[in-house]
C-alpha cells in the first residue's frame, strides 16, 4: 500500500514519529509485528536519571544534563537529534498523552525519585500521575502494599531495601487479600487489573487498607494493577477508598501501566484514522538509485509491499530480535547489510551482568540527519531515517535515558522523513 | 569451535523452531480473549510453547483446557518474537481428538459442505427446523449445539448453480478467480453476486474454478487429516488455475486458510504457490486502486457503520483495506469498533458448553456496538457477523455490500 511516511516499530519512537506526521497532516502508516518492549516498559519516561554511566549521583535537572551529554559526546543519539528534538518531541508526547485522556506529570527540568517494586530510588522525568505521590523527595512515610498470593512483588523486600538505600526510617510493609485470588490460582498483574475495575472488588481492598494504615499522612504503595481500561477512574475511586495518597509501583512484564499507555496511544491514532499493519515484520528494503522504494513485509502468503516517500525505521536491536547475529556479523533486517561487530566474540560481553554491555552497542551507523549509513558514511537509502534502539554505539541503561532518547529520536527522525 | 560464517539468506532457528524464540515475556496472555474471560484457561503461553516442549508426534500431552482456546490467533498477532502459538496448541488439540475420538458434533461441524448441501437441498425444512425452540433443545440435548445460539439460514439455489447461469462479461481487462467459501454458496450467495458485480464493474472477468471446503471448520474442529484432504484437493485444482490469474476470497477465514494454513499448519506440499496468488477480496480491491484501476464513481452512501476487524484478518498481515476503501466513497460515516475478539471463533460459540463463554468474550463489543449505535456493523467475517448480531442485536454487512451499494446496486 501507499502512504507518505511508513513507520516500522511499535515501541516510544515509532510512536512519537506518528505522531509527528500526522501532527503536521501527513500520512502515515504503522508497521507493527508485535508488541514493542514499550510493553515491558517500566512506565516512566526517563530522559536521564544519571549523568554518565558509571555516575552514582541522580540528575536533577534532565535539560541541563543531556545538554552537557550533547557537548560531551557528538555521536550520542541525544546529540544526533538534538536539544531542539529533546524539547520539542518531549513537548509533543506530553501534549498527545493529555489530549488522549492520559493523565501525565513531569517536565524537562526536574526528575522524579520513584521507588521500584524493589526498594530502589529510580529517577525519571516523565511519570503518570498515579505513580507521582511515591517521590521520594516528599516526606510522608510509605506503606508498601501486597497482595497475598501476588507473587510479582514483595512489600517487605520493597521496604527493607528502600530503608537500607534510602535510608528513610518511616517505611513499611502490609499484605492484603484480593477477593476471589485463592492459593491455587495462578494470576498476573492482569487479571488484578482487569479486577480493580470492578466497584467491589475494589473497595473490599480499600477496606482492608483503611483498617491497616494507621499513621494519619502516610501514602499508600500498591503494585500497579489499578485499572487496564479506564485507568484515571479507577485509580481515584480506589485512593478515595482508601483515604490516603495512593502510588502505583511498576511491576515486572506484564506491566500493565505499560500497557495502559501503550494500548490508548495506538487506539488514538487509530481513532484518527491511521492504519496499522499487525503481524507483519518488514524484511527487505527495496533500494533503487539511493532511494528506498518499498519496504516487504512478511505478510499470510506472500509479501505485503509498503510504498512510502520515506520512512522511519524505529527498531529496538537485541530485545526485539530486529537485528540477526551470527558468529561473525549482524545483519539488519531491511538492508540485509552487515553491521559493526566486535570480532572478537567473548569481547561482546562484559562480565557483570549490570554492566554496560558492548553487544548493546551494535547498531546503525548514521549520517547527521539520522540516515543509517554504510561503513563510509554514505546513507543506504536517503529517504530512510532510523529512531530509537537500532542507532549505533551507545547503551542507553547506564544513564537511563532510553525513553527521552527514543522520543527524541522518534521526533527528528519523522521531522527529516516529512523533509524528505 | 564454531567458524561458519552467518547466511543471510538462511532462516533463523527461531523460525524452524519458533518455540525456541519464546522470551516467556507474557504479552500473549495479557491479549487471549478466552483468558480474559474465564480463570480457567491457562493462557497461550502456558499452552503454546511451554507445554509444547513436552509434547512429540507420540504423545500428545493434552492438557485440561485445552479446547477452550477459540484459534483466534490474538497471540500471535502479539508475539513480539513470533512464535506460532496457535498452531501448537491446534496441533495438540488434534491430537487430543484423534486419541480421545470426535464427538459426532465436532465430525459434522467440520463437514460444512456436506451440512450445507443438506441444508440447502432440503431448505425451508432446514431452516424450519433451525428456528424452532423443540427442536432446538433436542439438538442441545442429543448434538451439543447450544439451544440460544441462532444457526444460519440455508438458501436452495447455491452459488454454484447461480454463476453457472450467470452471463459472462463481453469486454474485460484481466480474469480473476473467485474462492466463494461454504458460506456464500449455502447461505449468503447475495454477497457472491455482489462480489462478482464489484469485479465485472471494474472490468475483471470472474472464473469460479473448481473447489473444496477451505477446510477451516475442519481444523477448528480437530479433524486436520479431513481439513489436510480438503486443502490438498485446493491445491490440485486451485494451482494451475493460480498460474493464469490472481485467487480472491470474501471470506477472511477461507483466505487465511489458502495464503498460510495449507503451508505451515497443515503442511500440504506446494501450497506455497497457491498461497501466493491469494488475495483477500478488500486487499485486492484496494490494490486496483492504488493502480489507477478501480472504478471510483460512487454514489453517496449516507450511512453511519461500524468496523469490526476479525482476528482472522489481523493474521493477514495485510492491514484493514475495507476500511481504506469505504473511506473512499461520499456520505459514508465509518468508525471502527476496537474491542477485539468477537467470541464466536467459526464453530466455537455454538457448541453447548462454549456458548455462554463465546457471550462473554464478545461483551465488550456488544456493549461497544449497542452504545454508538449505526446502520450497519461491518466485518470481513461472517460468523463475527452473526455473533455482533445474536449478541448486540446489531444488523451486519460484509463491506462489499456498501461497496455495491456506491455502486447502485440495492
Ligand atoms: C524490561 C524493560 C524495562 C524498561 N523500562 C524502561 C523505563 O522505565 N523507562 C524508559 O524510559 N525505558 C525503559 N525501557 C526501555 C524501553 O524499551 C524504551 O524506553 C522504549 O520502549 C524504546 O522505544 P523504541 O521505539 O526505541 O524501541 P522498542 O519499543 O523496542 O520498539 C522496536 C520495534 O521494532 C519492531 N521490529 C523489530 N523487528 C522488526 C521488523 N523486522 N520489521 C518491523 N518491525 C520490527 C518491534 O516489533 C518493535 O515494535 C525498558 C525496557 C525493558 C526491556
Ligand atoms: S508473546 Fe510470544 S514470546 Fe511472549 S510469552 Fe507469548 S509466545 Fe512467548
Ligand atoms: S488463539 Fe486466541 S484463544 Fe487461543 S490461545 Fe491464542 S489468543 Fe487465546
Ligand atoms: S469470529 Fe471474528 S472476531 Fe470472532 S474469533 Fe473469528 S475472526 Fe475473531
Amino acid at each position: 500500500m501507499k502512504t507518505d511516511v511508513a513507520v516500522i516499530g511499535t515501541g516510544l519512537s515509532a510512536l512519537a514519529a506518528a505522531r509527528t506526521v500526522q501532527q503536521a497532516g501527513r500520512q502515515v502508516v504503522l508497521v507493527w509485528p508485535g508488541l514493542s518492549s514499550l510493553y515491558f516498559l517500566f512506565a516512566t519516561i526517563d530522559v536521564i536519571g544519571y549523568p554518565t554511566a558509571t555516575a552514582t549521583e541522580s540528575v536533577a535537572d534532565p535539560a541541563e544534563a543531556v545538554a552537557r551529554l550533547i557537548t560531551r559526546e557528538p555521536s550520542h543519539p541525544y546529540a544526533r537529534a538534538g536539544m531542539d528534538a529533546v524539547h520539542a518531541g518531549t513537548r509533543l508526547m506530553l501534549e498527545w498523552f493529555k489530549e488522549a485522556g492520559l493523565a501525565w506529570q513531569g517536565a524537562l527540568n526536574r526528575n522524579f525519585l520513584l521507588p521500584t517494586a524493589t526498594g530502589t530510588p529510580k529517577p525519571c522525568c516523565l511519570a503518570p500521575a498515579s505513580m507521582t505521590a511515591g517521590d521520594l523527595s516528599r516526606p510522608e512515610p510509605i506503606v508498601f502494599c501486597g497482595f497475598t498470593g501476588y507473587q510479582d512483588f514483595a512489600p517487605e523486600l520493597a521496604a527493607s531495601n528502600l530503608k537500607r538505600q534510602w535510608g528513610a526510617a518511616d517505611v513499611s510493609a502490609i499484605r492484603v487479600t484480593a477477593p476471589g485470588y485463592g492459593p491455587d490460582r495462578l494470576f498476573t498483574s492482569v487479571d488484578l487489573a482487569r479486577s480493580f475495575e470492578d466497584a467491589t472488588f475494589r473497595d473490599a481492598v480499600a477496606a482492608q487498607l483503611r483498617e491497616h494504615v494507621s499513621g494519619d499522612g502516610a501514602r499508600v504503595g500498591v503494585p500497579g494493577v489499578l485499572g487496564l481500561t479506564r485507568p484515571g477512574e479507577t485509580f481515584a475511586a480506589f485512593q478515595e477508598a482508601v483515604g490516603h495518597p495512593v502510588f502505583e509501583i511498576p511491576t515486572v512484564p506484564p506491566s500493565v501501566i505499560a500497557l495502559r499507555l501503550f494500548d490508548r496511544l495506538r487506539k488514538h491514532l487509530q481513532e484518527a484514522g491511521i492504519e496499522i499493519i499487525w503481524a507483519a515484520p518488514a524484511h527487505a528494503a527495496q533500494v533503487t538509485d539511493e532511494r528506498c522504494r518499498s519496504v516487504l513485509l512478511k505478510a499470510a502468503g506472500h509479501e505485503f509491499p509498503v510504498e512510502a516517500a520515506s520512512y522511519v525505521v524505529a527498531l529496538e536491536d537485541w530485545v526485539d530480535g530486529a537485528f540477526r547475529a551470527g558468529v561473525h556479523t549482524v545483519r539488519d533486517p531491511f538492508f540485509h547489510e552487515p553491521i559493526t561487530w566486535n570480532k572478537v566474540p567473548t569481547d561482546r560481553t562484559a562480565e557483570s551482568l549490570f554492566s554496560t554491555q558492548p553487544f548493546e552497542q551494535v547498531g546503525y551507523a548514521l549520517t547527521d540527519r539520522l540516515q543509517p549509513a554504510d561503513e563510509n558514511g554514505k546513507p543506504l537509502a536517503r529517504n530512510v531515517f532510523c529512531a530509537g534502539g537500532a542507532m549505533a554505539g551507545y547503551d542507553p541503561s547506564g544513564t537511563k535515558s532510553r525513553g527521552g532518547m527514543a522520543i527524541a529520536t522518534g521526533y527528528r527522525a519523522a521531522r527529516e522523513a516529512l523533509a524528505a | 569451535m564454531i567458524t561458519e560464517e552467518f547466511e543471510p539468506t538462511t532462516d533463523t532457528v527461531e523460525e524452524e523452531a519458533s518455540v525456541e524464540a519464546c522470551t516467556k515475556c507474557t504479552a500473549c496472555n495479557t491479549v487471549c480473549p478466552v483468558a480474559r474471560s474465564t480463570d480457567i484457561f491457562r493462557g497461550p503461553k502456558a499452552l503454546g510453547p511451554d507445554m509444547e516442549r513436552f509434547r512429540s508426534p507420540q504423545e500428545a500431552a493434552v492438557t485440561p483446557g485445552l479446547d477452550l482456546c477459540s484459534g483466534c490467533k490474538l497471540c500471535e498477532v502479539t508475539c513480539p518474537s513470533q512464535v506460532s502459538i496457535q498452531e501448537y496448541i491446534r496441533r495438540a488439540q488434534n491430537q487430543g481428538a484423534r486419541e480421545k475420538g470426535r464427538s459426532l458434533r465436532d465430525w459434522v461441524l467440520g463437514r460444512t459442505r456436506l451440512l450445507g448441501r443438506l441444508g440447502s437441498m432440503t431448505a425451508p425444512l432446514a431452516n424450519f427446523g433451525n428456528s424452532n425452540p423443540l427442536f432446538r433443545v433436542l439438538m442441545e440435548r442429543f448434538v451439543g449445539i447450544h439451544r440460544r445460539r441462532p444457526l444460519p439460514k440455508y438458501q436452495w439455489l447455491t452459488f454454484e448453480r447461480w454463476f453457472k447461469r450467470h452471463p459472462r462479461p463481453v469486454k474485460s481487462r484481466r480474469k480473476v478467480a473467485y474462492f466463494y467459501g461454504c458460506w456464500v454458496n449455502y447461505n449468503d450467495r447475495r454477497l457472491g453476486e455482489r462480489a462478482v458485480a464489484i469485479l465485472e464493474r471494474n472490468g475483471i472477468e470472474v472464473v469460479v474454478p473448481h473447489q473444496q471446503c477451505c477446510g477451516i471448520p475442519a481444523v477448528v474442529n480437530s479433524n486436520m487429516d479431513l481439513a489436510r484432504r480438503y486443502g490438498q484437493q485446493n491445491v490440485r485444482h486451485l494451482t494451475p488455475v493460480a498460474q493464469e490469474m490472481d485467487i480472491v476470497a470474501s471470506s477472511t477465514s477461507c483466505g487465511l486458510m489458502l495464503k498460510h494454513d495449507y503451508g505451515h499448519l497443515l503442511d500440504i506440499p506446494g501450497s506455497e504457490r497457491l498461497g501466493a496468488k491469494t488475495y483477500d477480496i478488500m486487499e485486492y480491491l484496494w490494490m486496483l486502486h492504488e493502480a489507477g484501476e478501480l472504478d471510483t464513481d460512487f454514489q453517496t452512501v449516507p450511512m453511519r457503520l461500524l468496523y469490526h476487524a476479525p482476528c482472522h484478518l489481523k493474521s493477514h498481515g495485510i492491514g484493514y483495506p475495507a476500511m481504506r476503501l469505504l473511506r473512499l466513497i461520499p456520505g459514508v460515516k465509518l468508525e471502527e469498533v476496537d474491542e477485539g475478539c468477537c467470541g464466536i471463533s467459526g464453530t466455537f460459540g455454538v457448541k453447548v458448553e462454549k456458548y455462554d463463554l463465546s457471550m462473554k468474550i464478545g461483551r465488550r463489543l456488544f456493549d461497544a456496538v449497542k452504545a454508538a449505535g449505526s446502520d450497519y456493523v461491518l466485518a470481513d467475517c461472517e460468523t463475527c457477523r452473526m455473533q455482533v448480531e445474536h449478541g448486540a442485536g446489531a444488523t451486519s454487512a460484509h463491506p462489499l455490500e456498501i461497496l455495491a451499494k456506491a455502486y447502485g446496486h440495492g
